[in-house]
């Protein structure tokens, strides 16, 4: 029957695309980490894989077997990631709650501020609050009115007085947080909004206070949403380099994806560039196919 | 004040301080960056007057620079050329999947799904060497940043057109058939235009993922006239820039949420407000 | 002969679930034919089939004598009136109606009095420039149906239309169909799984379950000699008394009932062994306690349901069963029973019809394929 034939002919040209420009390009990066360098420091990917050169895959996971330089970076990044999607989740979420649950009338302005960052260019974001918190800036002067200057010092979050763009973790990982969070908190806001209020009516009718129907009910309903949510933020941040580049000049604060830009885009080192790249992804890839096993089986539920 | 917020009968009130303060922090902070946009002085920190100086003046502002203004027509450049290619071929790539019978179609379903997961400094990197080492025929430049522009929003435009599909269901197409209408009738009579909305929205929304787009656009950039106004916004963030930077900013803000908004409403008037609320969301 | 559908030894099956069973049916040309079941007994999936919509397994589709099995749905001349109507929402009721015309080689001019025509017959005259939106749920409906009928199909297909209405309207609009069916001499295929629809209005009906067809009748046929258990029990309500079966006496079937015996005239007198004795609410008579003569069962008046213009009384009965009986209101003596009293049921012979229950009606037809010697003949 013809009628098979159309949608797949309909779907060629997108397949065709992906497959070139997606498939095909992984592949560069696969044959370029396991190719070489010419004199010229160009990388020279080997595309038989029977040809594969392991020497610089080899050299990165010996740095990182001994300690090296990489190891560092990547525990730094895995530090930064799980140190703001906390406090991402611990903001979110009960802005989330809120705007599901408690909103009323007010919801669709609500939902308007939740959106409206969600547009906004990142780099923008990130650039205003470069503007404020420069030594002269709005924000820092702000802080340090309220004391928070002092307290951060005083926690050793902050190593000079206004030097908040100056090479501080801490800046780097509320930047994280401020700029992804809207990304978490719109998935969560949907998965709590398709929660069943009928079900944490039935709870408290059987006794549970407001708190525990939360935290037997709502909660364990919304985690599946918390899960995607979180996936769905934890892995372009994995892959960030320019925040930690806007927000802080020094490269104490590096993540892996600062220095898959230095070796890559900036220097010559493509081929570690590749490597780590690889690496990268590798890391990510069970968080990826999670993501898409989830939300196939949620659609799936969905539509049942 | 504490004891509006303790009340115990109402709703929890300190859910909607917290809500308040994060929507305030979220956006006051742009809301100032746009604000210094009309600044009469040179300072991005210390207010000196309102005026327009910046967007239309003589010297240094977003109409007369040139580094400014090339940045800005490159944008609209790339983001006009994104959205006339993955448009057709992402509503092409959601009929066909959604109609999908046989084997393949998961495989084909994640394919299409996985630049959404990939973070994008993999993506830079990888179509980086695609274009040094497998087509140096095309090279970095313009052509390589729309291709890996199209590349990602591709799956965004295919995601809105499912969903829609979704939701219109068989019924349609199955009554325009029983009345006589050959397969490709059925398409262009009564899918088609019960997918405009759809079609017009992530055609919006694909302009203003380019518009945004900043990693994969600076990897594939090859000189100093393939620069977008995110790369400018990057790259002069830390000097000591003007406020025409923040103008620029703000310009090429105003263009993404007008044409989110108007596809926000045209997708509202046709398909019904939960929907276009999860289309904001981008519910994969 | 215009509109007649054959359908024969029609199977569809879907991964590993079999919705139809080798169905053989036979819509005659011009008649109001209803297909009637629960959900899930296949029928809508008859319905595709015929429409084209859904491709059978095995089996043949004949329209007026041709096979159209394998035919896509845009080229048979059948067209159906859906469920929820499928009105295409981006064009008027005029763009609606004239949809299918752009197939015909109809010229404009043609079409627009073709259209006009058709919607004053379905009493939407002055319709054409509204949308769909702006149309109440029985004014869709009619659209949809002339939007299939302006095509002058040679069958038309419908599924459930009326399910979407409230009772009153669905009561006028069954009027109305049938009305037009009479009035239009198209064959109707209808869909519903409400038994009172399909009493009103049909020709003739085929009930459903499982996938099989159990009966296929005149509604009166049907209601007065339903064949099987099930059929007896979907339309209408029935009175279904376990008893036992003992064999002939003269025409009829002698059936036990505890201590009781009780003559059947109807349905399978002469089986043997355990049987159902149906009868329905308003044939059977109610009389005052110990009346004497044949068929009388004595019982004790459990409920009485007050239904307007009669009552149901509910009355339990030797053996435990609960007998269900008409009353019309103020008739006399019945009228006035209420609870726990004693009364006598008459159960006419002539109403009493023997139904094998299922399990028994399968073993037998095993059991006859085996040809193994059997007790008793089966009869229906």
């Amino acid at each position: 029957m013809s009628g098979r034939w159309t949608w797949r002919l309909l779907s060629l040209p997108g397949v065709g695309w992906l497959s070139v420009f997606f498939l095909v390009a992984f592949y560069a990066v696969l044959c370029v980490a396991f190719g070489n360098q010419d004199t010229l420091s160009q990388p020279v990917p080997f595309w038989n894989p029977l040809d594969w050169n392991v020497g610089y895959v080899l050299d990165v996971l010996r740095n990182i077997w001994h300690g090296g330089q990489y190891l560092t970076v990547l525990l730094r990044t895995l530090a930064f990631v799980a140190i703001a999607m906390a406090l991402a989740l611990l903001v979110g979420y009960p802005v989330a709650y809120f705007t599901a649950r408690h909103a009323g009338r007010f919801r669709g302005l609500v939902l308007l501020g939740l959106i409206v960052p969600f547009w906004i260019n990142y780099l923008m974001r990130m650039l205003a609050w470069i503007n404020l918190l420069s030594p002269d800036g709005w924000g820092t002067r702000v802080l340090h009115d309220l004391g928070i200057e002092r307290l951060f010092l005083w926690l050793g979050l902050l190593s000079t007085r206004g030097g908040w763009l100056d090479g501080q973790e801490a800046t780097v990982v509320i930047a994280l947080v401020y700029g992804y969070i809207p990304f978490l908190i719109l998935p969560l806001y949907a998965a709590l909004d398709r929660i069943d209020q009928r079900q944490i009516e039935a709870a408290r009718d059987l006794g549970a206070s407001p708190l525990s129907a939360f935290l037997r009910v709502t909660l364990p309903l919304s985690m599946p949403g918390i899960l995607a949510g979180s996936v769905l933020v934890a892995l372009p941040m994995f892959g960030d380099y320019y925040t930690p580049d806007l927000v802080s000049a020094s490269t104490r604060t590096n993540m892996i994806g600062n220095q898959i830009d230095e070796f890559t885009r900036q220097g010559s080192e493509k081929v570690t560039g590749a490597v780590l790249t690889l690496l990268l992804a590798l890391i990510l890839l069970a968080l990826m196919f999670y993501y898409l096993r989830s939300t196939r089986r949620a659609a799936a539920e969905h539509a049942a | 004040m504490i004891a509006w917020v303790r009340n115990p009968w109402g709703r929890p009130r300190w859910l909607a301080v917290v809500t308040a303060a994060y929507v305030l922090w979220s956006i006051v902070p742009v809301g100032i960056a746009i604000l210094f946009a009309f600044n009469a002085g040179r300072s991005r920190t210390t207010w000196q007057g309102f005026s327009f100086h910046w967007f239309t003046g003589s010297t240094g502002s977003v109409l007369h620079d040139p580094a400014l203004q090339s940045a800005l027509e490159h944008t609209l450049l790339l983001a006009g050329l994104c959205v006339a290619i993955s448009t057709p071929i992402g509503v092409a790539l959601g009929l066909g999947l959604q109609r999908w019978r046989g084997p393949g179609g998961g495989t084909v379903n994640t394919l299409m799904l996985l630049p959404l997961v990939t973070p994008e400094i993999v993506m830079g990197v990888a179509l980086l060497l695609l274009f040094l080492r497998v087509f140096p025929g095309i090279g970095l430049g313009t052509p390589a940043q729309v291709i890996g522009q199209v590349t990602f929003t591709l799956s965004y435009v295919v995601v809105m057109v499912r969903g829609r599909l979704a939701s219109i269901g068989r019924e349609y197409e199955e009554a325009a058939a029983d009345l006589g209408a050959p397969p490709h009738d059925q398409l262009l009579r009564v899918l088609l235009p019960l997918l405009a909305p759809a079609i017009i929205a992530s055609a919006a929304v694909a302009f203003a993922l380019s518009l945004d787009d900043f990693v994969v656009t600076q990897y594939l950039s090859s000189d100093a006239s393939t620069t977008t106004v995110p790369m400018l916004l990057y790259a002069s963030a830390r000097g000591a820039p003007t406020p025409a930077l923040n103008a620029i900013a703000t310009v090429a803000l105003v263009i993404t949420l007008a044409t989110l908004t108007l596809a926000f409403l045209v997708y509202r008037r046709f398909a019904g407000g939960r929907e276009a609320v999860e289309l904001a969301s981008l519910e994969v | 002969m215009q509109g007649e559908i054959r359908l024969e030894e029609l199977t569809k099956q879907f991964a590993g679930v079999v919705a139809v069973d080798a169905i053989d049916l036979q819509m005659p040309p011009g008649e109001f034919f209803t297909l009637l079941g629960p959900s899930g007994c296949g029928k809508t999936t008859t319905l595709r089939m015929i429409a084209g919509f859904e491709r059978p397994t095995s089996g043949r589709i004949l329209l007026d004598g041709g096979d159209v099995a394998q035919v896509p749905p845009h080229r048979r001349n059948v067209n159906t009136v859906f469920q929820s109507y499928a009105l295409f929402p981006h064009l008027d009721v005029a763009g609606n109606v004239a949809f299918g015309l752009k197939y015909r080689r109809v010229t404009k001019a043609e079409q627009r009095k073709m259209v006009v025509e058709v919607l004053e017959r379905v009493q939407l005259g002055g319709f054409e420039h509204r949308k769909p939106a702006q149309l109440s749920g029985g004014q869709q409906q009619r659209v949809a149906l002339a939007r299939a009928l302006v095509l002058t199909p040679r069958v038309l297909l419908l599924d459930e239309p009326l399910g979407a209405l409230d009772a009153r309207l669905r009561k006028d609009l069954q009027v109305e169909l049938k009305a037009l069916q009479v009035d239009i001499g198209v064959t109707f295929v209808f869909v519903t799984h409400d038994q009172e629809e399909a009493l009103t209005m049909s020709d003739r009906i085929a009930v459903m379950r499982s996938g099989r067809v159990e009966q296929v009748a005149s509604p009166r046929e049907m209601y007065d000699e339903p064949a099987t258990e099930f059929v007896a029990d979907f339309l209408g309500v029935s009175n279904l008394l376990p008893a036992e079966a003992a064999g002939r006496d003269g025409d009829c079937c002698v059936l036990r009932l505890g201590e009781s015996t009780l003559l059947a005239a109807r349905g399978a007198t002469g089986s043997r062994g355990p049987v159902k004795a149906m009868i329905r609410p308003e044939r059977i008579g109610i009389e005052p306690h110990g009346s004497a003569g044949e068929n009388r069962l004595p019982g004790l008046v459990e409920r009485v349901v007050f239904l307007g213009g009669s009552s149901e009384l509910h009355v339990r009965v030797v053996g435990g069963s609960v007998l269900k009986a008409t009353v019309v209101s103020g008739d006399g003596e019945a009228a006035g029973l209420s609870r726990g009293a004693a009364v006598s049921l008459h159960l006419p012979r002539e109403a009493l019809r023997v139904l094998v229950p299922d399990s028994a009606q399968e073993a037998e037809s095993a059991a006859a394929a085996a040809e193994r010697p059997v007790r008793t003949a089966p009869s229906m």
